[in-house]
Formats: C-alpha cells, sequence, structure tokens
C-alpha cells in the first residue's frame, strides 16, 4: 500500500475483512430468507466495528451508515427476525448488499487517498425507511406513516432529514387519495421525471385519470422535479386500494425503480407530539444499549480471534526462502566428503535422520502457510450469479464443489477475476434468457453454474461449466470473420471455432451489457491464466452449455525430482511428471523419414528427445545401450527423453534462474530453474511440457 | 570504505569546503584486470568479490561466451566469458572469476588476472573516441603510475543483451 500509514492499512484491512465476513452471512442468509440470532450478533457486531473504527478514522458519513444500519439489527436483535415481516425481507437483504458495495467502493477511495463521497443522504433515508418499516409493522398497519412525524428538533441531524421528506408529503396527502404508492429510482440513472411520467402513464392504462394524483405533478414538463422525486421519491396516491394493487406490479417492471412503498394515509393526528415523542423514544435506547452488548460480543470476537493472526506475505517467502537453505545444508551435512573413512557413524546416523525428520516437517509447516483454500474467491462468486439473476432475471444458482481446495495465496489471489470474467459471461451469455426457452429444451428452468476446483498434486484445475444454450458455432465464426480474425474461406474445426472466443477483441453479444460484453473478457481471462502459467480450453456443445477448463501449475518451492546426468551436466525432472523409465536396445527404436526417432510403449508409439542433441552438450552418451529412456508426460504431452543415467530422487529447492541468463529465453527451451545439490553443483530443472513444445517447434 | 577515501581527498584539496558539497566529485577507485595484454577497469563500487576456485555449471541454449552458472553461496550468478564476448579466441587455462553487481544484476566476468586497484581522478577518464568499435568500453583513462591505459568497462552494456 502507497501509504506508510500503518493505522490506516490496519484499518483498511480490518474493515474489507469486516466486509467479506459479512458479506458470507448475508449471502447464507438469503438462501434461507431470514438471520439467525447468531447472524444478527455477528452482523451487529461487524457494524459497530467499522462503525468504531471509521469513527476514530474519522471518516463520518462511514460512522453515519454503520451507525444507522446497526441501530436497524439492534431492533432485528431485540424483537428477533420475526419483526422484519416476509416482504420487508428482500429489502433488508438488498439494503445489506448495497451497504456493502458502499463500504467498499469508500475504503477503495480511502486506500487510493481520494475524498470520500459526502452525498449520503439518499442511502441514509433507503435505511431510515427500512428502519422505520421494521419499527411500525409490528404494532399496527395503521402507524407505518408514524415514520413521518413532524422534525423533532432534538434528533440527529441524518434522521431529522429523512423525517422531514416524508412530512412535507404527508401533510399534502389527500385524504380523497388515501391509498399511497411511493416510488424511489435507481441512484443516479437520471432523469427521474421522465420515468415517474413513464409509471404514470402505465397506471393510467388500467386507471381511470380521475382515480388518482401523482406527486410532483409536473413531471413531464418540469425537469427540476427530479431532484425532488430523488430526495422524496415520487408518490402515488390511489382513491381505491385495488388500483394500488394493479400499480404496484406496472410499477415493479418500470424500467431503474429501485424500490416502492405502499403507505396508507391517516389524517394528520390531532396530537403530532405523540408520535414525535415515539419516534426517539426507540432511538434513544438504541445509543445507550448499543455500546453495552457490542463490548460483550466484542469480547467473545476476541476469543475467536486469538487463533488467527495477519502475516507479511515478505515474511511468509523469508521463511520458505531459509527452510529452503537448511534443507541444502541438511543434505551437505549428512552427505558431507569428509565423513568418509570414519568408523563408527551410529550416532551421527541416527541424530542425522532424526534431523532430516524434522526438517521434512519444517518445509511441510512453512509450505502450508502459504496455503489458502479456494473458498473465498468462490464465495464471492455467490454474489455474483446473485445480483445478475435478480438484474437480468434470469434465475440460476451457483454450484460449488471442492471450495475447500488449498492453493498458493499468489494463485488465489489472480484467479479470482478470470473467474469472475467466466460466471458473468456464463450468466449474460450462456444461461437462456427466458425460463421458458429453458422449458423448451427440456432443462430445469432454474439454470445452473458449477465451479470446481480439484488439486492433482502438480496443478489445479478450475472448472466453471454451465447448462444453458453453449456457443454457437455459426454466430461465433461469422463474428471472427467480421473482425477479422478468421478467413472465410477455410473450414474451422469445432475446436478452432471455441478458440476464438478466446482472442482479443472477440464478443458475440450484440449488445453490450453491464456485466459482460465489452469485448474484453475472455482474452483477459487467457492471459490471467497463462501469466500462472496455466492453460484455458473451452468445450461446448450447443445447446447444452458450455465448459471453461483452467489448469493451473502448482509453483512449489520445494518438489520432489529425479537426478539425471548427461555427460558431465546434471538435469532435474519433477517426479510427477516421469511415466517410467527403461533400459532399451538400438533396435527398439523405430525410425521415421525426417530422422526421427520414436519408441513404442504399450501399443503406442512416443517420440524420443535426446536431451544430449537437443541442448548440443558437450558430452554424454550416444548409444542408446549407454543410456536409459524415460518415459515423460506433462499434460496433454507425453515423450521420450533419453539421457546417460538416472543419479537418484532426491527433494530439491526450485531456485529461479538468474534474470540475466532468463532474458535469453531459456525458460520455452524447457528450463525453469535450477537447483542447488547436496555437493555445492547445480542441477538444472527441466519443464517437461516446454521441452517437448520447443523440440517440435523448431 | 570507499566513501572513506572520498572524503580524504576532498578534505585533501578543499579543506575549507563544508561537508554540503557531494564527496563523489573528486575520484573514483577502480579494478583492473588484464584479457591478453588489455587493461581493463571496473569501478571498484560494483565489484562484489574476486573468486580462483570456482565450479560453473554447463547451462544449454545460451550464447557461448555465457559458460554457465555457478553458486556463490547459495546465489545462482552467470558466468561471462569475457574474452568471447569481446570477440577475443577462448583461453583454457584457469582463470578468476570477478563477480560484479551492477543494477542489482549480478554476472561474474572470467578474466586472465587481476591487475591492481587504483584511485583515478574523475577528470582524467575521458570518453572513448565516438568512431572506436571497442565493444563494452564506455570510457579510458592513463594510468597514473604510466603502466599505460585503462579501458573502462560499461557495465551497463554488460548486463544488457544483445544477441
Amino acid at each position: 500500500m502507497s501509504s506508510g500509514n500503518d493505522i490506516l492499512d490496519m484499518y483498511i484491512y480490518e474493515t474489507n475483512t469486516l466486509l467479506e465476513q459479512l458479506e458470507t452471512i448475508v449471502l447464507d442468509a438469503e438462501k434461507v430468507d431470514t438471520f439467525s440470532q447468531d447472524n444478527v450478533n455477528e452482523i451487529f457486531r461487524i457494524m459497530h466495528t467499522i462503525k468504531g473504527s471509521s469513527a476514530m478514522m474519522e471518516f463520518n458519513t462511514l460512522t453515519t451508515i454503520a451507525h444507522r444500519i446497526e441501530d436497524m439489527f439492534f431492533l432485528i436483535r431485540e424483537g428477533t427476525m420475526d419483526v422484519v415481516s416476509e416482504e420487508n425481507r428482500p429489502a433488508l437483504f438488498d439494503l445489506l448488499f448495497q451497504s456493502i458495495d458502499y463500504f467498499r467502493g469508500e475504503m477503495e477511495k480511502v486506500e487510493a487517498e481520494q475524498p470520500l463521497d459526502e452525498n449520503i443522504d439518499s442511502f441514509l433515508s433507503n435505511i431510515n425507511s427500512l428502519i422505520s418499516k421494521i419499527k411500525g409493522e409490528p404494532a399496527a398497519e395503521a402507524e407505518a406513516p408514524a415514520a413521518a412525524p413532524p422534525p423533532a428538533p432534538a434528533q440527529a441531524p441524518a434522521p431529522a432529514q429523512e423525517a422531514a421528506a416524508p412530512a412535507s408529503t404527508s401533510s399534502s396527502g389527500n385524504p380523497d387519495f388515501p391509498f399511497q404508492l411511493r416510488v424511489f429510482f435507481d441512484e443516479g440513472c437520471g432523469m427521474e421525471n421522465l420515468r415517474a411520467f413513464m409509471v404514470v402513464t402505465s397506471v393510467r392504462d388500467f386507471c381511470a385519470e380521475s382515480d388518482f394524483l401523482f406527486e410532483p405533478a409536473a413531471v413531464e414538463t418540469d425537469a427540476s422535479t427530479a431532484e425532488r422525486i430523488i430526495d422524496e421519491g415520487f408518490l402515488l396516491q390511489f382513491r381505491r386500494a385495488e388500483d394500488r394493487e394493479k400499480a404496484i406490479p406496472a410499477v415493479r417492471s418500470a424500467g431503474s425503480v429501485y424500490s416502492y412503498q405502499p403507505h396508507d394515509y391517516v389524517p394528520a393526528p390531532p396530537e403530532p407530539e405523540v408520535p414525535a415523542a415515539a419516534e426517539p423514544a426507540p432511538a434513544a435506547p438504541v445509543q445507550k444499549a448499543a455500546p453495552a452488548p457490542a463490548a460483550g460480543g466484542g469480547a467473545s470476537a476476541q476469543h475467536q480471534k486469538e487463533s488467527l493472526i495477519s502475516v507479511n506475505l515478505s515474511k511468509l517467502d523469508q521463511l520458505s526462502a531459509l527452510v529452503g537453505e537448511i534443507v541444502i545444508t541438511e543434505a551437505m551435512v549428512t552427505g558431507s566428503p569428509d565423513l568418509k573413512g570414519l568408523g563408527n557413524l551410529d550416532a551421527f546416523s541416527k541424530s542425522a535422520r532424526q534431523l532430516r525428520k524434522l526438517t521434512d516437517e519444517l518445509q511441510d509447516v512453512s509450505m502450508s502457510l502459504r496455503m489458502i483454500p479456494v473458498s473465498n474467491t468462490f464465495q464471492k462468486m455467490n454474489r455474483i450469479v446473485r445480483d445478475m439473476t435478480k438484474k437480468l432475471k434470469r434465475p440460476a444458482k451457483l454450484t460449488l464443489i471442492g471450495e475447500d481446495t488449498e492453493v498458493d495465496k499468489t494463485i488465489v489471489d489472480s484467479i479470482g477475476d478470470p473467474i469472475m470474467h467466466m460466471i458473468r459471461n456464463s450468466m449474460d451469455h450462456g444461461i437462456e434468457e427466458t425460463e421458458q426457452e429453458r422449458i423448451d429444451a427440456g432443462k430445469d428452468p432454474v439454470g445452473e453454474i458449477i465451479l470446481s476446483a480439484q488439486d492433482t498434486g502438480s496443478e489445479v484445475i478450475i472448472t466453471i461449466q454451465d447448462d444453458g444454450r453453449g456457443v454457437n458455432d455459426e454466430a461465433v465464426l461469422k463474428k471472427a470473420i467480421k473482425n477479422g480474425l478468421a478467413s472465410p474461406d477455410y473450414e474451422y474445426s469445432h475446436k478452432e471455432i471455441l478458440n476464438f472466443l478466446l482472442m482479443p477483441g472477440f464478443s458475440t453479444n450484440v449488445e453490450v451489457t453491464e456485466f459482460s460484453g465489452r469485448g474484453v473478457g475472455m482474452d483477459v481471462v487467457k492471459s490471467g491464466v497463462e501469466s500462472l502459467g496455466g492453460t484455458v480450453t473451452i468445450t461446448s456443445e450447443q445447446g447444452q452449455g458450455m465448459t471453461t477448463i483452467m489448469r493451473i501449475p502448482l509453483t512449489m518451492a520445494i518438489m520432489d525430482g529425479m537426478e539425471v546426468a548427461v555427460g558431465s551436466s546434471i538435469f532435474t525432472i519433477p517426479i510427477n511428471n516421469i511415466l517410467s523409465s527403461m533400459k532399451i536396445s538400438s533396435k527398439d527404436i523405430i525410425h521415421d523419414s525426417v530422422n526421427g526417432e520414436m519408441f513404442k510403449i504399450r501399443d503406442n508409439y512416443y517420440p524420443i528427445i535426446r536431451a544430449k542433441d537437443f541442448y548440443r552438450l558437450p558430452s554424454g552418451a550416444d548409444e542408446v545401450e549407454d543410456g536409459i529412456l524415460m518415459w515423460l508426460e506433462s499434460g496433454d504431452r507425453s515423450y521420450c527423453l533419453f539421457v546417460d543415467e538416472l543419479l537418484g530422487e532426491q527433494q530439491i529447492v526450485v531456485k529461479p534462474l538468474p534474470s540475466y541468463v532468463n532474458n535469453f529465453d531459456i525458460k520455452n527451451s524447457g528450463i525453469t530453474g535450477c537447483s542447488i545439490l547436496g555437493d555445492g553443483n547445480i542441477s538444472i530443472i527441466l519443464d517437461v511440457g516446454n521441452l517437448h513444445a520447443a523440440a517440435y517447434s523448431a | 570504505m570507499n566513501a572513506v577515501v572520498q572524503e580524504e581527498v576532498l578534505f585533501a584539496r578543499e579543506p575549507d569546503e563544508t561537508t554540503v558539497e557531494e564527496p563523489v566529485s573528486a575520484s573514483r577507485k577502480y579494478l583492473i584486470f588484464l584479457i591478453d595484454d588489455l587493461r581493463l577497469g571496473v569501478d571498484a563500487e560494483y565489484v562484489v568479490e574476486i573468486l580462483n576456485a570456482y565450479s560453473v555449471t554447463y547451462l544449454p541454449m545460451m550464447p557461448d561466451y555465457i559458460r554457465g552458472i555457478f553458486n556463490m553461496r547459495g546465489q545462482i550468478i552467470p558466468v561471462m566469458d569475457i574474452r568471447l564476448r569481446l570477440g577475443k579466441p577462448a583461453m583454457d587455462q584457469d582463470r578468476l572469476l570477478v563477480v560484479l553487481n551492477y543494477a542489482g544484476t549480478s554476472i561474474g566476468i572470467l578474466v586472465d588476472a587481476v591487475d591492481q586497484m587504483i584511485d583515478i581522478p574523475n577528470e582524467t577518464v575521458l570518453p572513448m573516441p565516438a568512431q572506436s568499435s571497442q565493444k563494452l568500453v564506455s570510457s579510458m583513462c592513463n594510468i597514473p603510475d604510466g603502466s599505460g591505459t585503462m579501458l573502462v568497462l560499461d557495465c551497463e552494456e554488460l548486463v544488457q543483451h544483445d544477441y
């Protein structure tokens, strides 16, 4: 982070962690449509912490918002989830997601040292109106407008403002049109007055003009009414309740409507002080009571948290480097040539074995420190699917498999974006637009996206599978030709056509949507995964959906390798890539017309690469009988490598080659790194896949 | 050590100057080594160490002037044969390895012999004539003891790549 400000860094880190926790809770809770009491306590505690730390950092807007949400959860905690009636629950969940996004956005601004958003009134009023709904409903339906008492001077400025807004409208309420509907539009959607007018037009379709009123009245002609609509909402007043019932679906289907609230107009209470007093009354105990339970909550959280600490990644790197050195040194000591000729080494050998055992354990532990489960990244996708299901109105569910697969921290950090792109792509382009379309195709009306992770030991395989429309080859090809990626005269295979999807500047969706289809995306996925050394493959059957497979190699600092000698050079081949090794004679080798050599293993022919010739080594065996053949495999590449002899299996510490050397493009010749042997010599680590690619591209 | 020497020189020359002036301007220490009869100098600041016992591991697929890599206390360092790099014929006898570190890049260069460490006043170091086709040399100067001319090795060019 740019600023050297530790407290600020800590604040951002802590808040982001809390927000992640909060998101997980809310996502889980939304599935069962309720919060357990534990959840409520937890959310309350999170908001309280955010409030406290934001106040300490003097981010007043954040403090205010967190405070109001805390108030809301105080109510829920007191009265359990029952206080939130069924119809308010979606609003509650939406509000929480909205606030998570809000806090995240503000955290980014804090991190980038940008000024925070000062205009939080509309967001605050959203929270407040939900609070008043929660408060209002358990008492009595008729008390709903109690949310609109004349502003009580003693109240905090923020709630006062919110109270003031409905107050002004309720005073203009018309007793002849008691059934009100207040409509709020999406924040920042623009042209609110015209949007409001469109709502009016759709209401006119079924309701005589004399039967309803709307306010502000001049929406069609006066653009300045937009601001009032932003602040107070657009108020529809109906003469009859059934008209309002009819209007609700119309409002719901209108564009950019964020929320709507039905109110029943009650003539101004004769004694306005009563509701006014009632309003601050529940608020007061909130403030008094809040610190006490929160302190309790904080203490219990301390207990949970004590088992976790956060460590700077560079310290972990330092630790693994040190452990690597210890492993080498241990081998140096126990294999020291000075020991030769010494008589009785029993005690030494015993201690050496013990040391070996301990260094092995130390190694395992230091490796595991960097490993974190992918579940956090996967959980985030839940949110994306949820949001898109709502926006696109396509029901879909996300199934996670293998969330607890552990991979290196750096991999987890970098796979988030590619996965997100593919999920969005599946939601946007894959899953059918309507339920009917799916039913017609004989599928479950609810689309399914399966996100899975699997650790094969040498690589992590991440699969994103949807059961949508699949890829339309013709459309893809047409688009590819149009974008100049494909030639119209050539016949492309299904696989080649799918590859067009991963090329830069390709997007099949005709319309650019909010989520995907900006013409970036798939190629970003490809380059993202490739930067981790992995590969992306797409398979698709039209009408059956699409599957994206990302294979990411596990870069390991310490691995098991087989040492082989070629002349005076020593190479290390990762054990995972070795299928077998065998002694053969020259008559077993089959020659092809271009001087290539092949060897038959179990009814299959595999090419032979001679390490000495390929690397143009100064020395090494030329006769097949003098060497040994190793059958190797990496991904779908399988071949035989001819070397002089096997020196034995060893655990090695991978060291990168010096950058000076790497600039000679040595990586593409199948050399990935090197390792220091027990005697101080260096062995060169081979990348089995790249070696094959280099041998057959040259 | 370098800084101390420079400071002494500074005070000797300009005793009335306060330490506001940068002490770099006076002179630099150079390590002079031999390639055939050429005397090449390299700024002592970049020299990490000089080794006479080392084992180089051959690294395939590299230009011939990269002899390979070697292990210096756990650090892997490429070894360059400066003779081949300068276009001179290879030599078989045992040679010294000078390990340099320039701008974070470590590289070992094989030289015939090391001559001396010497202080050279900055103003005597002159740029190479523009028409010279000598590779890897940025400037030259007369060695104060009269033993000849020193060519200053251009470390920046050394750690760069040209195939």
